[in-house]
C-alpha cells in the first residue's frame, strides 16, 4: 500500500507538470479522462485545505482519475477564485469556496458573482463561536457586562469575513467590541492565550486541542441548536441574538460546464461524503454530522446566507 | 534535570531505530535539496513531503519533517556563497559577507564558517529546547502586534549595517521593495492597490519572484552579457570545506551567543521565524560586533550571525508548537498537521501523555544536527563540481530551477512573468551598482511590518505611543533609533576629523 501511495503521489505531480504545458485538445469520448484540478484558495494546512485533501482523496476512486490539490492563497480567497474562474468550463477544474470568501459578496464586492459558478454541494458546515482564555469570564452574561463598560478586543481572521459581520452585529446590539484582524491562525491563538485580546472568533474544530487542554473555553456558539460536543454552552439563538453564520464550504464548478459532467461530479461528491472516512473527518473537525447538501439545497442556502449577510451588513452599517 | 536526561536517553535509543533513522536521513537530504533550489521554498518542500507521511506512523513522520526543517535552514547558504543566489529568503544576509569572502578566493573558509555556524546554532537550540521548553513557551505569549512591528522595523536596519556604498541608494531600494510589496489586494481591508484592474497584479507580487528574479535570473543575465566568460570564481581549484579552528571560533563567541539568542527568540514568537531572525541578527552585528566597520566586506561575523540565527530558530519554533500547540511558521503548521493526522494534539499535556514521542523528537534534532554537519561536509564536494561545468550550461539549469520553484509556490504562470521582469530589474541594478538586497528585504519584511502596524492601530485605537510604552517594543524601537543614528553620527565625526587634519 505504502509504495503504491508514494507512486500515485509522484504520478500526480508528473501529470500536473504535463498539463501545465499547453495541452492539445484531442477528442475525448470519456469524462473524466485526465486529472481534475482541485483549487484551494488558501494555504496548505488550513481548514479549507484539510477538507479538500480529505475529499480529493475520496473522490479519486469515484472518478478513476487523480484529483491533485492546487493551493493558491491570497486576498481572502480572491486569488484562487480568479484562477478558478479564468480556467476553461470543461469540468477539469473544481474549487472549494469557504464562506470567508463568499462573505466578500456582501462586504467587499469582488469581481466575480454567484452567476459565475455552479455549486456541486456544501461538504462541511462548522458552527462558530466566541472563545475565552482559561478561566476568564464565567459565562456569556459576564462578557456582556464587561463589554458594556469597556471595549473588549475580539481576534478575527480578517475584515469582510463572517467573523467581522458577527462582531459588528453584536456591536449594533450595544456591546462594545473591537475586532482586530490576525490573518495567521498561530498569531490569533497566541494573542488570546497571552491575554492581548479578550475573545476569539473561531469554528470549533480548528482549536479543538486548546479546548481539550483547557487553555481555551467556548462561551457562546452562533447557531440555532446546542452542539452535542458542548451541551453546556448556550447558542446565540437562545440568548436572543438573531445571528447564525456557520463556516460552510462548498465545491464549485464553472458556470457553463456541460450538465452531464456537473451531474457526474455531484454524484461523485455525494458518494465521497457518505464514506465512513469522511464521516470520521467531520467528527474530528467538530462539524455538523449531516453537513452535506446537494446542489439544489446548496443554492437555496447560498442565496439565503447572502441575503442574511447583506441584511446584517446594511443594518450594522448605519451605526 | 535527571528526569529530562533519562527521557532524552530513551529518546536517543528510539531515534536510532532503523525506521526513525531512515526517516531522519531522508529528511535531511530532501531538506537540503529543497533549500539549495532557489525558488522552491522550505515550506513548500515540507508541504510536498506531508502526503508521504500519511502511511507512516507518527514518530518517523514528525522526525522526517523536523529533519527537513533543520537541514533546510542550512542548504541555501551554499548557493548564496558560491553562486550568489539565495536558496531561501533567510539566506539573503549570507550574500553580503559570505559571497564577498568567496569572491576574494576564500570560498572554503566561507563554507566552513556556515557549516560550523549551522551545527553550533543547531546544538544550542536543541539544548535550549530540551531544558527550557516550558519556561520559554511563556515568552511566545507576551508578544502582541506592537512587538512584531518593532522587531520587524529593527530588521530593516540590517540595510544600514551594510555600509558598502551609498546609504541613500540603500533606502531608495528598500522603499522600492516596500512599494512592490504593497501591490495587490491589501491584507487588512481588502482594497486593491496599484493593480490597474489586472488579474495578474490583483494577487500581489510575492517576495519569491522578486528574490529569485533579481538574484537568480539577474545574475544569469549579467553573465550572459559577458558571454559567459567570467573568470571562474575559484581559480585554485582547491575548494572544499575548511572548518574553522576552535580558537578562531572562540574569538567570535559573542557573535555566536547574540545570534543564537536572537534565533531562538525569533523562533518562539509566532509569525517571526528564520528569515526575520537572520536579518535581525545581522542588524545586531552591525551595532555590537567589534569589527562592525568591516561588516559586509567578507568577515566571518557576517556569515556566522545569520546562519546561527536561522538554524537556532528551528528549536524556537518547536517550543510553542509542542508546548502550546501554536504553529509559528508555515513549516511548523505543516508539522502540526502531521501530528493531528495521527490523532495527537500537541499542547501542555503532550509531555505527560506522549513523553517518549516528545523526547524522541528532541533527540532527533540533536542527531539531525550531526547528520546535517556530515551531509554538508560531504555534499559540498560534488556541489562544487558544478562550478567547473561550462557557465552557460549551469545558467540554463539555474533558470530552469528558478522557474519551476516559483511556479510550484502558487501554480500560477503570472509568477513566471514576474521573475522575468525582476530578472531584468536585478540585472539593471547590478549594472548601475544599485543595491539589490534592500529591495528584496523590503519585499520580504514590508508586508509583515504593514500588517503588524495596521493591527496595532486597530487594536490600540490609533494610539502610536504603545510602541514606546510596552517594554519589549520600546527596547526594539530604541535599538532601531541607535542603528539609524549611529552611521549619521559616525559620518559627522569622520568629516570633522578630516577637517581637523586638513587645518
Amino acid at each position: 500500500m505504502r509504495p503504491f501511495k508514494a507512486f500515485r503521489f509522484l504520478s500526480c505531480w508528473y501529470l500536473l507538470l504535463l498539463i501545465a504545458v499547453p495541452f492539445p485538445a484531442f477528442a475525448q469520448d470519456k469524462y473524466p479522462s485526465r486529472p481534475i484540478d482541485f483549487i484551494v484558495p488558501w494555504g496548505p494546512g488550513g481548514g479549507s485545505d484539510q477538507t479538500a485533501r480529505e475529499l480529493g482523496k475520496l473522490l479519486e476512486p469515484e472518478l478513476h482519475v487523480s484529483v491533485p490539490i492546487i493551493n493558491t492563497p491570497g486576498a481572502t480567497g480572491n486569488v484562487g477564485m480568479t484562477k478558478f474562474l479564468t480556467s476553461p468550463a470543461d469540468g477539469y477544474t473544481i474549487c472549494i469556496l469557504a464562506w470567508d470568501t463568499y462573505a466578500l459578496l456582501a462586504t467587499n464586492r469582488p469581481q466575480w458573482s454567484v452567476k459565475d459558478f455552479v455549486p456541486l454541494g456544501i461538504v462541511i458546515q462548522l458552527p462558530s463561536g466566541f472563545y475565552v482564555a482559561g478561566d476568564r469570564f464565567a459565562n456569556w452574561q459576564a462578557v456582556e457586562q464587561a463589554a458594556r463598560v469597556r471595549p473588549l478586543k475580539v481576534a478575527i481572521s480578517g475584515f469582510g469575513s463572517p467573523d467581522e459581520i458577527t462582531t459588528n452585529f453584536l456591536i449594533s446590539k450595544g456591546l462594545k467590541l473591537n475586532a482586530v484582524p490576525f490573518a495567521k491562525p498561530g498569531e490569533r491563538y497566541s494573542v488570546l492565550l497571552g491575554g492581548h485580546v479578550d475573545l476569539l472568533y473561531s469554528p470549533a474544530g480548528n482549536i479543538k486541542s486548546f479546548v481539550d487542554s483547557k487553555q481555551m473555553r467556548p462561551i457562546i456558539f452562533f447557531s440555532k441548536k446546542r452542539l452535542s460536543e458542548f451541551p453546556a454552552i448556550p447558542t446565540s439563538k437562545e440568548l436572543g441574538y438573531d445571528i447564525t453564520l456557520p463556516q460552510r464550504r462548498a465545491i464549485l464548478v464553472k458556470a457553463g460546464t456541460d450538465p452531464a459532467k456537473v451531474a457526474l461530479l455531484s454524484e461523485a461528491i455525494r458518494k465521497a461524503v457518505a464514506t465512513p472516512q469522511y464521516k470520521a473527518f467531520l467528527k474530528e473537525s467538530v462539524a455538523v454530522p449531516d453537513s452535506y447538501l446537494p446542489t439544489k439545497a446548496t443554492e437555496t442556502v447560498m442565496r439565503s446566507d447572502l441575503q442574511n449577510m447583506e441584511r446584517i451588513v446594511r443594518a450594522t452599517a448605519k451605526k | 534535570m535527571f528526569d529530562i536526561l533519562h527521557s532524552l536517553a530513551a529518546g536517543f535509543i528510539h531515534v536510532l531505530a532503523p525506521v526513525n533513522l531512515a526517516a531522519l536521513a531522508v529528511g535531511l537530504v530532501v531538506g537540503m535539496l529543497v533549500a539549495v533550489l532557489p525558488g522552491l521554498t522550505l515550506v513548500m518542500g515540507v508541504v510536498l513531503a506531508l502526503p508521504f507521511t500519511y502511511g507512516m506512523s507518527v514518530t518517523p513522520s514528525i522526525i522526517l519533517l523536523t529533519a527537513m526543517y533543520v537541514s533546510g535552514t542550512y542548504g541555501g547558504a551554499i548557493t548564496s556563497i558560491l553562486f550568489r543566489i539565495p536558496g531561501e529568503p533567510m539566506d539573503v544576509p549570507l550574500l553580503w559577507d559570505g559571497y564577498s569572502m568567496a569572491h576574494v578566493g576564500r570560498p572554503a573558509e566561507a563554507l566552513g564558517w556556515t557549516l560550523f555556524a549551522a551545527v553550533t546554532g543547531g546544538f544550542i537550540t536543541a539544548t535550549i529546547m530540551v531544558t527550557l521548553a516550558l519556561p520559554f513557551a511563556k515568552v511566545a505569549l507576551t508578544f502582541d502586534a506592537p512587538e512584531y512591528f518593532a522587531i520587524v522595523l529593527f530588521g530593516f536596519t540590517s540595510v544600514v549595517a551594510l555600509d558598502n556604498g551609498s546609504l541613500g541608494n540603500a533606502f531608495i531600494s528598500l522603499l522600492l521593495g516596500m512599494l512592490i510589496s504593497a501591490v495587490g489586494v491589501d491584507q487588512i481591508y481588502g482594497v486593491a492597490r496599484f493593480t490597474y484592474g489586472t488579474d495578474m497584479l490583483n494577487g500581489g507580487i510575492g517576495y519569491l519572484p522578486v528574490m529569485v528574479g533579481a538574484y537568480g535570473l539577474g545574475e544569469v543575465l549579467a553573465r550572459l552579457e559577458q558571454g559567459f566568460a567570467s573568470p571562474p570564481l575559484l581559480g585554485d581549484g582547491k575548494v572544499s570545506t575548511r572548518i574553522p579552528s576552535l580558537a578562531e571560533a572562540w574569538k567570535l563567541r559573542a557573535t555566536f551567543a547574540r545570534s543564537s539568542l536572537v534565533g531562538v527568540l525569533c523562533g518562539i514568537v509566532p509569525g517571526a521565524g528564520a528569515t526575520i531572525a537572520s536579518f535581525v541578527s545581522y542588524g545586531i552585528e552591525g551595532q555590537y560586533c567589534r569589527r562592525r566597520d568591516r561588516l559586509g566586506s567578507g568577515i566571518p561575523e557576517g556569515i556566522v550571525a545569520p546562519q546561527v540565527a536561522s538554524t537556532a530558530s528551528v528549536g524556537g519554533h518547536m517550543v510553542p508548537l509542542l508546548t502550546l500547540g501554536i504553529p509559528g511558521s508555515g513549516a511548523t503548521a505543516v508539522i502540526l498537521g502531521a501530528f493531528l493526522l495521527h490523532g495527537i494534539q500537541p499542547g501542555p499535556q503532550i509531555f505527560q501523555t506522549q513523553p517518549l514521542l516528545v523526547y524522541t523528537i528532541f533527540a532527533s534534532v540533536f542527531v539531525g544536527v550531526i547528520g546535517m554537519g556530515l551531509l554538508g561536509y560531504f555534499a559540498i564536494r560534488p556541489l562544487i563540481k558544478v562550478l567547473y561545468l561550462p557557465e552557460a550550461i549551469v545558467s540554463v539549469f539555474v533558470v530552469m530551477f528558478c522557474l519551476i520553484g516559483a511556479y510550484s509556490e502558487h501554480n500560477d504562470v503570472s509568477d513566471l512573468w514576474m521573475i522575468v521582469v525582476f530578472g531584468v530589474v536585478g540585472y539593471l541594478f547590478e549594472r548601475w551598482r544599485f543595491p539589490i538586497a534592500p529591495m528584496v528585504l523590503g519585499c520580504i519584511l514590508g508586508p509583515v511590518a504593514e500588517g503588524a502596524l495596521m493591527t496595532t492601530m486597530i487594536s490600540y485605537h490609533n494610539d502610536w505611543t504603545v510602541f514606546f510604552t510596552r517594554p519589549v517594543s520600546a527596547a526594539a524601537m530604541a535599538l532601531t533609533a541607535v542603528a539609524l543614528l549611529y552611521p549619521a553620527i559616525r559620518g559627522l565625526r569622520r568629516r570633522r576629523s578630516v577637517a581637523a587634519a586638513a587645518s
